[in-house]
């Protein structure tokens, strides 16, 4: 939820207008707006050598994976869930809030991936090495802003 | 309820697809209109009672309405008449902020049509007051803002229609 809705809320509930701090905290998150969807794009326009460095470097650190046995059925599902979830990441980065990952990428997870026998501290790394090399690419503002939502989906593996 | 984003976001998350260029295009110039709505969503609170009295003098002062026999005779059908525009007028400021009608919808117009006409509200007239609110909320935030909370002055309308 964004701090547009969630204020709109609150002030619903006491049936009044938005006062000025909560318009004050509005309009900073209007004004960061343009950097956040900047910043999105770039994950976007980059999506592919994300993933692919990604995984690159997950099956180093992490070869006994399910993803890298041979099995391509294991393997593309492994670099289109990477894709999912950065695509999550852009989603709450322009909200400004975790929702969306919790909501398509978080809620569950550990059931369904611990039913597909997926080790979670595999994916914990997968994400890990996502985030590594997102900030490699990006400059050190960017991949400050960038770095709790990765956080905040490898707390959810745990 | 939703906002702008939040809309966007569900839109494409269950295509599983990121947002297309139109649809970021929307929510930068949403972003960019930032400063307007906070700004508009400010002036009205500040005057939102002025706003209902001029748009009742407007519509419905010395209209059949007020008159013995009309909807908004007794003090009392008059107190709920302005009740009922004092919320319009809110939740279109709400709307207007997100950006998005979800709320109108939500907390304003579901069965509010039923609503009025088990109690014999006039449609009609309730629809000027609304127009009448739009301009006089117009003449206040100026025309850049008016424009877009004529949005959603005209999103109940319509939904009262």
């Amino acid at each position: 939820m964004s701090i547009i809705t969630r204020s709109i809320k609150s002030a619903d509930r006491q049936a009044r207008y938005l006062n000025l701090g909560e318009l004050k905290a509005v309009e900073d998150f209007y004004q960061g707006g343009e950097d956040r969807l900047r910043l999105a794009q770039i994950l976007v326009a980059n999506e592919a050598e994300i993933v692919n460095k990604g995984s690159q470097r997950f099956w180093q650190r992490y070869p006994n994976t399910p993803s890298n046995t041979g099995n391509p059925t294991f393997r593309a599902s492994c670099l289109r869930d990477q894709g999912w979830y950065l695509r999550l990441i852009t989603y709450a980065l322009v909200l400004g809030d975790t929702e969306p990952i919790d909501k398509s990428g978080i809620k569950g997870v550990k059931e369904m991936y611990q039913s597909l026998e997926i080790p979670l501290k595999n994916l914990a790394e997968c994400m890990r090495c996502l985030k590594e090399v997102t900030a490699e690419m990006l400059s050190l503002k960017d991949a400050a802003a960038i770095a709790p939502y990765f956080d905040y989906i490898i707390q959810g593996f745990l | 309820m939703q906002d702008l984003i939040t809309s966007t976001i569900n839109t494409f998350d269950v295509r599983a697809q990121y947002p297309d260029s139109d649809a970021m295009n929307r929510l930068e110039e949403y972003f960019r209109s930032g400063d307007l709505r906070a700004k508009a969503s400010l002036a009205i609170s500040a005057n939102a009672k002025s706003i209902i009295t001029k748009a009742v003098a407007k519509s419905l002062m010395y209209t059949d309405i007020t008159a013995p026999g009309g909807n908004m005779y007794t003090c009392r059908r008059y107190a709920a008449c302005i009740r009922d525009l004092e919320y319009f007028l809110r939740y279109a400021t709400y709307a207007m902020l997100a950006g998005d009608p979800s709320i109108l919808e939500e907390r304003v117009l579901n069965g509010l049509r039923e609503t009025y006409n088990s109690l014999g509200v006039p449609i009609g007239g309730t629809m000027r007051a609304v127009q009448a609110m739009k301009e006089v909320t117009a003449d206040l935030v100026g025309t850049d803002a008016g424009k877009e909370m004529g949005v959603y002055f005209d999103y109940i309308c319509s939904g009262l229609s």
